[in-house]
């Protein structure tokens, strides 16, 4: 058997290709027949261009050549009968019977199909123009030259309706991404599915560079096929493919430097002295600092903790090709970056590995694969958006009279110094300890101290996602694919706890080393057959489907050895063995969650004008008793292209015009296994006798079997336009409706239950609008296009259970007694709720004058200086009850902004993004510490009449409450606009990148985040994770400045 | 073969995996270790299993209260909140200085802790009553008698601290759960004597101290139901029961009760289920409790939380200075022969120069010495060893039972030599001279005897004299002798709140 190995030719890339390499002239392929004839040509475009690298193969064998620079070839075949096989990428193969010529010329026709967009619709893909749902597409050149280091963030404000905050600065953290809002009480986050396997836990695997699109299914319509866990939305992945003609290397790579963006306006010793006197003093307390101005400036905690120079680089390399028989592509990653707060211990590497390829064995069977591995290092030990302790925190609220480090020899010489009563307080290298703050502590410790405490800890973690597939198509339009796929992941960390004293609140007696690691392996399986046929202008296609899934199959352990002999983490290690007692370790196992489905899905168009798409889904799932086992979720979509109409006038200005319009129903499952039955838990034991410890089991929660499945109805009405050539226009209005929320039901405490039962207890609603807008032209050297979107959304809990008008709890900060947030009904979901402030009273007369309507006075025990608070119940006196609510944490309005410009070699990319309607709690100062240094907002404090009616008196014992009631005090508008983007590329002229054996060469410098537009007066406005838009210290975002290149061989 | 066969033969296999995953078994996963209450109390170490539920509130430690000493030693004029600041540990705070409010105080631990032992009785009872396999009878009475005992102890909690609150015998239904309506005071007592008396029969007159010590017998069902009838004033009933539980004064009880002779070796670990210990709340080091367990430790956190803030020295380690004495307790204990097994002098420590210690808040330099955080007791297992102190605490001991039933006798106008006898017992013990036995003696001795150990604010509401006593720290008669009822627990509710928390 005779092999040809088409050699890896350098260009692809029709129009501008001079090679150097010897296939300059024609490649013979010599096979021995005695009436071997030999026939040459050439092959071009429509337009009379040579394609250079197109294939020319003999029909049903082997035989094959590559045309040349000049796009002729010559190949020798065994007689004149056969037929020859002409392919180039965008093009439509033809075939040529060879009727004893001996040279034969080819035009190949364009492709139209591969030119016009398709979009990838879940268990397939249509074209764009017959698209009857919301589907918002991002493709590979929209995202590729952003310097994003997660997935996630590749799709804020580039796509309508989704909204996207980042869950901490920190490197490789993840961010929360929102579908058409806040759609449950549960678990919000999106679908994702890769390559068609749904992945659980996050895109934080995926290599940016390795993406070819991204489509995110926002209507239920779309969303229906995936019936189960559409209801937040599906974000569709799909990864680069190979492609026929040659061999493509691609290499990119940045390099750059992080700083914060802003550091807060902390008061320095001198003036931090001076209000500490004077609120010590207000209260009738001593002088603290006898010379506040002998302090100078003091400690600049700020500067300690955040580095203004934190590196990332980023490496990816990829290979691809393939030719009619089989494609492939490999790529690998590498990602290493440092947080820009103490980087000692905040930095992130990743390192990736993808081979995608697929084979066609027969004409009618084709089988492929996708497999990524990633592994990833953190080092995260700076418990982020906490208020409770960690350096971004400490570095807050630390008062600037404590020095970072103690070199005082009066001090150091002390024996009844902390210094030298406490042996085990941090040091640096040469033996001088940390400062520790004698008028801040709790969990409020010198971050550099704290830095050494966490040294070498880290966390790691293998994926391994892929999935392998087999296709078969027996006969035209009909085909069978069978998808396994799989995610198996490992992961888990490794810890050292020194001996250490950082303060009363925070030390450690014991060393420990503690080791844990974990796995999963999730599956699906999927069977579809679908059939494709088109009869005179009736183009259908009904797919059917079956599918099981399974998560939740997840193991782990958990080892700590205690006083280990050792006294950092490089020394610890597992090898210092210790007595049994002092031995803890933990394992654990998941409980897995199944899914079984069938679907299907008809979609017709009737000359690509009357458009109709219909999809049902049955899902079952683990997760609900007998009585509910079951949800079935319909959905149905319309659309008329308008402008395909006869009677639509021809004009210029509006080129194409669709209208549609779907319902449709999904469900969610996100509660926990086995909530429909009452179940026994461990953990409450008791110990009798000298030590005889006993596990205790009791019932958790009363049981709910009429459980059943969450449901989220949507109805979506769009259009999409291209109105004078250039502009294309995508409107949608939704209005998103879910029922049934899972809930754990919150039982009054005299029932005595350890856990809560689960109910189907609440309805939400979202209702919004989407505008996408894209213009684009070329005037001369100078090409440029604009896109832009805009979403506006409104959420509101329309019932939280019978006669229930709010949520208990809500979310907390620090030690303020109440909630900061409620979920309440006709109010959007977690709204900020409490005291409203009604400025400050400047003397006496103020308070004897502020009464309720009954003439009673509503403070009689306020002092001049404090806060007026608004009797909203107007009972005359203040109380929890008059708390209301006061804003909400998520945006009315998102938004993004692209321009790509170009310009003979330089090209431009301006991305901004930005939110606006939302509030910020400000909750960076510890409340519970009247210690805690002030921000420099404190030095406008009310003084005496008349000097503010914003920021109240200071005093230490503060009995009206003004800065530990949460209040509109704190809150500030979220509103931002940033750019996140700014890139200026400059490409090799082609013949210079020709000369260096390049297809391409590019170069470019980009910054990240240069600019924020905000009026808040924190870190970084973006403030997602946990509890969104409370900013507890957040990890801000950096700014960074990169240079990079991207090379094509 | 022929190539159509394979075609047909390969779709045939792509469809194989279907089989596998569309039966119904795919979607009934193994529970792997959740337990599911249908299928459980099935054989005697299951029931067991539910019997140490039943005891587990008995141990809480979260923060907000640490049993019946921490908060409510705050509470009284014994010791303050302190910690680390004015708010540190606000639970603590509002009630030291009362201002608390339904929403802020220490109510809500109170109410859940003891709430949830109500529930984990009543359901252990309702499995037991309806027969485990294998469960012998005398071990199912036994079982019943100990689940009425910590029902009634609960509950007695429950309606001392909130006095309306509602009453149940029965695991709730969920359909009951929100039309629960609160219970009149003397309906709770009512089943509070019934379950005690009920359980008295079928508790064992004693337990293996090292196997079984902490598990209730009669001695402790006794003491406490005599504890009951003194709150509710039946001053002869309350004598009767106590006089079972002390026996001879200063001899050995029919129970093994006798007064230890060395009054500072009563707190010792070393030293747990003395012969003075009638309702000891048992801890141990051994399950290496970590932050994480919060609040399901097993060590006595309350240790560390009452030892001095940043102390390094000898004896202590260092705590977090929370109830640091008052100087009121401190003078009149000066010259009692029980002031150094009752308070730690950090200060003097301090001021010789062998220790230093950060002065926290409402800082005295007198701190807890009963329950103090010494180094021979620091746990040297795993998890965090502040969280893993392995001090009993004694919530009923016989010197209490001896002043309980004096008082009783004399309120009563019972027999006033045993009375007499009785106080005097406690005060030979340490080498005081015998006094007359009036009820004001009484309470001195309480005081003095009892100090930090939580008993003095409920003393002292109890008979009347926290209107007066604690006036000062803001105490409102009428108001404050009992707590609000958790603001949470109005939310979507038909309970009450208390008079004067509205």
């Amino acid at each position: 058997m005779k092999k040809f190995i088409y050699l890896a030719i350098n260009c692809t890339i029709a129009a501008s290709c001079y090679s150097t390499v010897s296939q300059a002239n024609p490649l013979p392929l010599s096979v021995h027949s005695k009436y071997a004839v030999t026939v040459t040509g050439k092959v071009t475009s429509e337009a009379g261009e040579p394609l250079i690298g197109a294939s020319v193969a003999l029909q049903g064998t082997t035989t094959g050549a590559i045309t040349n620079v000049n796009g002729e070839y010559s190949i020798t075949v065994p007689d004149e009968g056969g037929t020859l096989v002409v392919s180039y990428i965008g093009f439509l193969t033809q075939e040529v019977p060879i009727s004893d010529r001996t040279t034969i010329n080819i035009t190949l026709q364009t492709d139209a199909k591969a030119l016009e967009e398709v979009v990838v619709i879940g268990y397939g893909t249509q074209k764009k123009s017959v698209v009857t749902g919301a589907i918002t597409s991002v493709a590979a050149s929209d995202i590729e030259n952003q310097q994003v280091t997660r997935v996630e963030q590749a799709l804020q404000g580039r796509t309508s309706g989704v909204t996207v905050v980042t869950s901490s600065g920190a490197p490789g953290a993840s961010a929360t991404v929102r579908v058409r809002g806040i759609t449950t009480l549960n678990n919000n986050d999106p679908l994702y599915v890769v390559d068609g396997v749904v992945i659980n836990g996050g895109l934080d695997y995926l290599n940016q560079a390795d993406i070819a699109s991204i489509e995110v299914l926002k209507d239920a319509a779309s969303a229906a096929i995936y019936g189960t866990r559409g209801a937040a939305g599906v974000i569709l992945v799909t990864t680069k493919k190979g492609q026929t003609g040659g061999i493509r290397v691609n290499y990119n790579a940045y390099y750059g430097t992080q700083a914060p963006v802003r550091k807060l306006d902390l008061l320095n010793a001198t003036e931090y002295a001076t209000l500490r006197n004077e609120a010590s003093v207000a209260n009738g307390g001593p002088i603290i600092y006898d010379d506040p101005r002998s302090l100078g400036e003091g400690t600049n905690w700020q500067d300690i903790v955040f580095e203004e120079n934190a590196r990332i680089q980023n490496h990816e390399l990829s290979i691809s090709g393939g030719n009619e028989k089989s494609t492939f592509y490999t790529s690998f990653g590498y990602l290493d970056q440092e947080g820009i707060v103490a980087p000692e211990i905040s930095n992130y590497k990743r390192f990736n590995v993808r081979l995608n390829s697929t084979h066609k064995v027969a004409k009618w069977l084709t089988i492929g694969q996708n497999l990524g591995y990633s592994h990833i290092r953190s080092q995260g030990g700076l418990n982020t958006n906490s208020e409770f302790g960690g350096p971004l925190s400490s570095a807050i609220n630390l008062d600037p009279v404590t020095p970072a480090l103690i070199t005082d020899p009066t001090i150091l010489e002390d024996p009844e110094s902390i210094y030298n009563a406490q042996p085990t307080a941090v040091r640096n290298p040469q033996g001088y300890p940390y400062g520790i703050s004698t008028e801040v502590q709790q969990e409020m410790t010198n971050p550099l101290a704290y830095i050494q405490t966490q040294l070498g800890n880290y966390g790691w973690s293998d994926n391994f996602v892929g999935n392998v597939f087999a296709e078969v198509e027996p006969i035209a339009g009909l085909t069978f694919r069978s998808t396994l796929g799989t995610k198996l992941a490992y992961w888990g960390g490794e810890s050292f706890r020194p001996l250490y004293y950082l303060n009363a609140a925070s030390s450690s007696i014991q060393t420990a080393f503690n080791r844990d690691r974990n796995m999963g392996f999730d599956y699906n399986i999927e069977n579809i057959v679908s059939y494709t046929r088109s009869i005179n202008k009736h183009n259908f296609t009904v797919l059917l489907g079956q599918g099981a899934y399974k998560d939740g199959n997840t193991s782990g352990i958990n080892i700590s050895f205690n006083n280990i002999p050792a006294t950092s983490f490089e020394q610890a290690s597992f090898n210092l063995k210790v007595p049994t007692a002092n031995r803890t370790s933990d394992a654990y196992e998941g409980i897995e969650h199944t899914i079984s489905s069938l679907f299907g899905r008809v979609t017709y168009n009737y000359d690509e004008k009357y458009l109709f798409t219909g999809i049902i889904r049955r899902d079952g799932s683990s997760r609900f008793g007998a009585n509910n086992k079951y949800g079935y979720f319909p959905s149905a979509s319309v659309g008329w292209v308008a402008s395909r109409e006869n009677f639509w006038p021809a004009n210029e200005i509006v080129n194409f015009l669709k209208v549609r319009g779907s319902y449709g129903v999904v469900g969610n499952d996100a509660i926990d296994n086995f909530r429909y039955v009452s179940t026994v838990g461990s953990g409450r034991n008791y110990t009798f006798g000298n030590d005889f410890y006993y596990i205790g089991y009791s019932p958790n929660a009363p049981a709910n079997p009429d459980l059943k499945w969450e449901e989220t109805s949507q109805t979506n009405f769009g259009f999409e336009a291209t109105v004078f050539q250039d502009f294309n226009l995508t409107f949608d209005w939704y209005n998103k409706v879910t029922t049934g929320i899972l809930q754990p039901v919150q039982l009054p405490g005299y029932v005595g239950a350890t856990g809560q039962p689960f109910g189907n207890v609440a309805d939400m609603k979202n209702q919004g609008v989407e505008l996408e807008l894209g213009y684009g032209k070329q005037i001369g050297e100078f090409d440029f296009r604009i896109n832009g979107n805009v979403a506006y959304l409104q959420n509101e809990v329309t019932f939280l259970g019978e006669g229930k008008e709010f949520l208990d709890g809500g979310a907390g900060v620090q030690n303020i007694a109440y909630p900061l947030t409620r979920t309440a009904v006709g109010q959007p979901v977690g709204a900020f709720y409490g005291f409203k402030t009604v400025g400050i009273f400047q003397n006496q007369e103020d308070i004897a004058s502020y009464t309720n309507s009954e003439g009673k006075v509503i403070q009689p025990d306020a002092k001049p200086g404090d806060f007026r608070w608004a009797d909203s119940n107007d009972d005359g006196t203040i109380d929890e009850s008059d708390r209301t609510f006061l804003g909400s944490p998520l945006p009315d309005w998102t938004y993004g902004i692209t321009l790509n410009a170009a310009w003979k070699s330089f090209d431009l990319l301006v991305f901004g993004q930005g939110v606006a309607g939302n509030k910020i709690f400000q909750g960076l100062r510890r409340l519970d510490i009247p210690s805690a240094n002030f921000q420099r907002a404190a030095l406008n404090r009310w003084t005496g009449e008349g000097t503010s009616n914003t920021f109240p008196r200071l005093t230490t014992e503060d009995s009206n409450d003004n800065f530990t009631n949460p209040s509109d005090f704190y809150l500030e508008d979220g509103d931002y606009f940033r750019i996140k983007t700014l890139q200026l590329g400059y490409t090799l002229p082609q013949a210079l990148a020709d000369r260096l054996h390049m297809q391409k060469l590019r170069v470019y410098a980009s910054s990240n985040n240069l600019i924020t537009f905000t009026e808040y007066t924190g870190y970084d406005p973006e403030i997602g994770g946990g509890s969104l838009g409370i900013d507890r210290a957040f990890y801000p975002q950096s700014r960074s400045f990169l240079v990079g290149v991207n090379v094509g061989f | 073969m022929k190539s159509r066969y394979i075609k047909y033969l390969a779709i045939f296999a792509i469809g194989l995996p279907l089989l596998g995953s569309c039966t119904k078994d795919y979607l009934d996963v193994d529970p792997r270790g959740t337990v599911l209450e249908s299928t459980y109390y099935k054989n005697p170490e299951e029931a067991f299993a539910g019997l140490i539920a039943a005891y587990d509130p008995l141990g809480w430690e979260a923060g907000n209260t640490y049993h019946n000493i921490g908060a409510v030693n705050a509470a009284s004029d014994d010791a303050y909140a302190g910690g680390g600041g004015s708010s540190d540990m606000n639970t603590w705070q509002v009630w030291n200085n009362y201002t608390l409010d339904p929403a802020v105080g220490p109510q809500e631990e109170y109410w859940d802790r003891n709430f949830t032992g109500v529930s984990r009785a009543n359901t252990l009872l309702e499995k037991v009553q309806a027969g485990i396999p294998g469960l012998d009878e005398a071990t199912s009475a036994r079982y019943i008698a100990e689940a009425k005992f910590l029902r009634a102890y609960y509950y007695f909690d429950l309606v001392r601290l909130f006095k309306n609150v509602p009453l149940f015998t029965a695991p709730l239904s969920t359909e009951e759960i929100y039309n629960v309506t609160q219970a009149s005071p003397e309906e709770v007592y009512a089943q509070v004597e019934k379950d005690l008396a009920e359980a008295i029969p079928n508790l064992p007159l004693t337990v293996p101290a090292t196997t079984e010590g902490g598990r209730v017998t009669q001695g402790t069902g006794k003491a406490l139901l005599g504890k009951v009838y003194l709150y509710e004033q039946k001053w002869a009933h309350a004598a009767n029961q106590l006089q079972d539980v002390n026996g001879e004064p200063g001899g050995t009880s029919q129970y093994g009760y006798k007064l230890l002779d060395n009054y500072g070796a009563i707190f010792s670990p070393d030293n747990k289920f003395n012969s003075e210990s009638i309702l000891e709340i048992v801890h141990t080091s051994v399950a290496n409790g970590g932050w994480g367990s919060w609040p399901g430790f097993e060590g006595n956190v309350g240790v560390q939380m009452f030892g001095p803030r940043g102390y390094a020295g000898p004896i202590y380690q260092a705590g977090w200075g929370f109830n640091p004495l008052t100087l009121d307790l401190v003078n009149t204990l000066k010259q009692d022969p029980r002031y150094k097994s009752t308070v730690a002098n950090i200060d003097s420590i301090a001021e010789a120069g062998s220790a230093s210690y950060e002065k926290g808040y409402q800082n005295t330099g007198y701190f807890i010495e009963k329950y103090a955080p010494k180094t021979e007791w620091l746990s040297t297992g795993g998890g965090d060893a502040v969280l893993n102190y392995p001090n009993d605490y004694i919530e009923i001991r016989l010197a209490d039972a001896y002043l309980m039933e004096a008082e009783a006798l004399i309120q009563s106008g019972g027999n006033l030599e045993r009375a007499a006898a009785l106080l005097n017992a406690v005060r030979a013990r340490v080498g005081l001279a015998p006094v007359t036995a009036t009820l004001d003696n009484i309470y001195k001795e309480r005081r003095l005897e009892l100090a930090t150990e939580g008993h003095r604010w409920y003393d002292l509401v109890r008979t009347g004299r926290a209107a007066t006593v604690l006036a000062p720290m803001g105490f409102v008669a009428g108001k404050h002798d009992i707590l609000p009822i958790p603001l949470v627990e109005l939310n979507n509710t038909q309970l009450v709140q208390n008079p004067g928390y509205n």
